[in-house]
């Protein structure tokens, strides 16, 4: 049942694009690569809400943060101190601090309020995420910093991009793609066939069950923080050189709003479903957009009619998500 | 030497006192039980030893060590583990997951822990039909034996069982009881909690509680022959 309303909605799409798109399928800036890679990081960000929905029973408000920090960290270590460590190793530092930041705010403000009623700690998210923010306005002011592409080759891959299926995914893109899949693979492998992950889930099911078992239940709350933390690490410095601009608070404005519609598309609670949910939003996003430019109303394009059309083609799709079927695409609860 | 020995034990939810110091011993190898009526106080004594809920005073020692106060992840390693009221299966695990899962201070023993799988299964052999079956899924009578496995992965000295005929059919409880009576034959000393004065006919020894104190204790048979009790204590 679930498997068949995936794949009529996959397949839906993919007919959509196809009749819609023409020329602009293909080739390199085609919107289905860009869909496709944009909501990789969609779906990297909602994989961490849902972990945290599941594990603490909380929106987490600061998971966009954790990737806009991890992208400030690599923009210190690379560009603004200047030191020779290459990219990749700038961007595995920025990540481990990133988790351990995940671990401190479990331990200072998630732990303390386990008890506390839900909506203490969804606001306690929100106070982080906006300190985050305005901690990152002090430390670098309000200027874009500009971030290049990390990666302009790619053992085995041409720079002008590689051809699969037609498409044409240029290395930066490709990374992501590949990334997502290979997390993707780990993740479900890790949830379904390892002690950790099974607790984990338990964790998300019954908490005092857990404890019956003999798990301890702040250490699951531990690590499924430091994991959120990490995800969103990887898609804050994945994201970021697609946008080739990095601001405070870059991915808390432009990323999870997308990210969250991706995990109410998923069921808020499936992980599998946060994955899809992500690939799906980021193409609708980018399949609105270039209609946006491209179609016409009179003389004028869409997008010069209403700027951000992309935007409210997505809250309409969250809406009616919502409204139609609430426990999403894979959840099991509204 | 007592396998479990309680002193002047006493317990509650907040402010709220339940238990007002009871004291009571079981024995290597028994089937002790508790009876009572609603809100006697029975249910709040078994998740007191099973470490779900901290003890006000009093001491709670097993094994000659003193457990009072420990936290169940310790507990559940050192071989008490409770089956709880309502049975609180992993709903979206599979029967296989939950049962993995009541293996966690053995996780790294996984032939170890495939051998008692197979005893589990034998107790229970409804649980291998239902094997990749979400544990949501599952009926009450079916639940309840999982809720049994699982506690039994983790590898029991004293297993604690709460209620576990709440919910069922007389058919399907008399089932469960039987099985219990297994596994307490086979080595595990047994401690539950029941409304059921049927669970008599497996008792070793008896405890009767009300509002928060034990008001008898016996051998199984004596209470059940006892007819003033039985009225005041187990509407039967």
């Amino acid at each position: 049942m679930r498997t068949a309303i995936v794949s009529g909605i996959v397949t839906a799409l993919i007919v959509v694009v196809l009749i819609l798109g023409r020329g602009d399928v293909f080739g390199p800036n085609s919107y289905v690569v860009i869909g496709v890679s944009q909501g990789a990081v969609y779906g990297l960000i909602a994989l961490g809400l849902v972990l945290v929905y599941k594990g603490s029973r909380v929106f987490n408000f600061a998971q966009g943060e954790f990737g806009t920090i991890a992208a400030f960290i690599v923009f210190l270590l690379t560009e603004q101190w200047n030191t020779a460590l290459p990219y990749f190793v700038a961007m595995l530092i920025a990540i481990v601090a990133v988790i351990l930041l995940g671990i401190v705010m479990e331990r200072l403000i998630v732990r303390p309020l386990l008890n506390a009623p839900r909506i203490n700690l969804l606001v306690a998210t929100i106070a982080f995420a906006l300190f985050a923010v305005a901690v990152e306005l002090v430390l670098f002011l309000p200027e874009p910093k500009v971030f290049s592409p990390f990666v302009t080759s790619l053992p085995g891959i041409p720079e002008t991009g590689l051809e699969i299926l037609g498409f044409t995914l240029e290395p930066q893109r490709f990374l992501i793609v590949f990334l997502l899949a290979v997390l993707g693979g780990v993740l479900g492998y890790f949830f379904s066939r390892t002690d950790l992950g099974l607790a984990v889930l338990a964790t998300s099911q019954d908490a005092f069950a857990t404890r019956v078992v003999g798990i301890g239940v702040e250490r699951m709350s531990r690590f499924i923080w430091a994991s959120a933390a990490g995800l969103g690490a990887i898609a804050g410095i994945l994201y970021i050189p697609l946008t080739g601009a990095l601001t405070p608070g870059h991915l808390t404005f432009s990323v999870l709003i997308p990210a969250f519609t991706a995990a109410v598309i998923g069921g808020m609670t499936s992980l599998p479903g946060a994955f899809v949910g992500g690939i799906i939003i980021g193409c609708v996003q980018s399949l609105s957009n270039w209609a946006a430019n491209a179609w016409h109303l009179g003389s004028q394009t869409y997008q010069e009619i209403l700027p951000g059309t992309s935007d409210v083609v997505l809250l309409v799709l969250l809406l009616v998500v919502l409204l139609a079927r609430p426990q999403g695409l894979l959840g099991s609860e509204a | 030497m007592s396998l479990l020995e309680v002193t002047d034990l006493k317990a509650g939810y907040g402010t709220l006192p339940v238990l007002g110091g009871i004291s009571f011993e079981i024995e290597e190898g028994e089937t002790a039980v508790l009876l009572g009526l609603n809100g006697a106080g029975k249910t709040t004594t078994i998740l007191t030893l099973a470490g779900m809920l901290k003890p006000w005073s009093g001491t709670i020692t097993f094994d000659g060590k003193d457990i009072t106060g420990t936290d169940p992840r310790k507990l559940v390693a050192d071989g008490i583990v409770l089956v709880p009221e309502g049975r609180h299966v992993f709903p979206q695990l599979t029967v296989a997951q939950n049962l993995r899962l009541g293996a966690w201070p053995y996780k790294r023993d996984r032939k170890g822990t495939r051998e008692i799988v197979e005893r589990a299964v034998e107790y229970f052999p409804r649980l291998r039909e239902r094997w990749t079956q979400l544990g949501g899924t599952l009926s009450g009578g079916e639940q309840q034996m999982l809720a049994i496995a699982r506690g039994l992965m983790a590898r029991p000295k004293l297993l604690l069982i709460d209620e576990s005929s709440l919910g069922l059919s007389p058919v399907l409880t008399q089932t469960v009881f039987e099985v219990v009576d297994k596994i307490n034959d086979d080595g595990v000393t047994v401690f539950m909690v029941e409304q059921n004065a049927g669970v008599l006919s497996i008792a070793d020894k008896a405890y009767v509680m009300e509002k928060g104190t034990l008001i008898y204790s016996g051998k199984g048979d004596e209470i059940m022959n006892n007819e003033e009790i039985r009225e005041a204590y187990l509407g039967a």
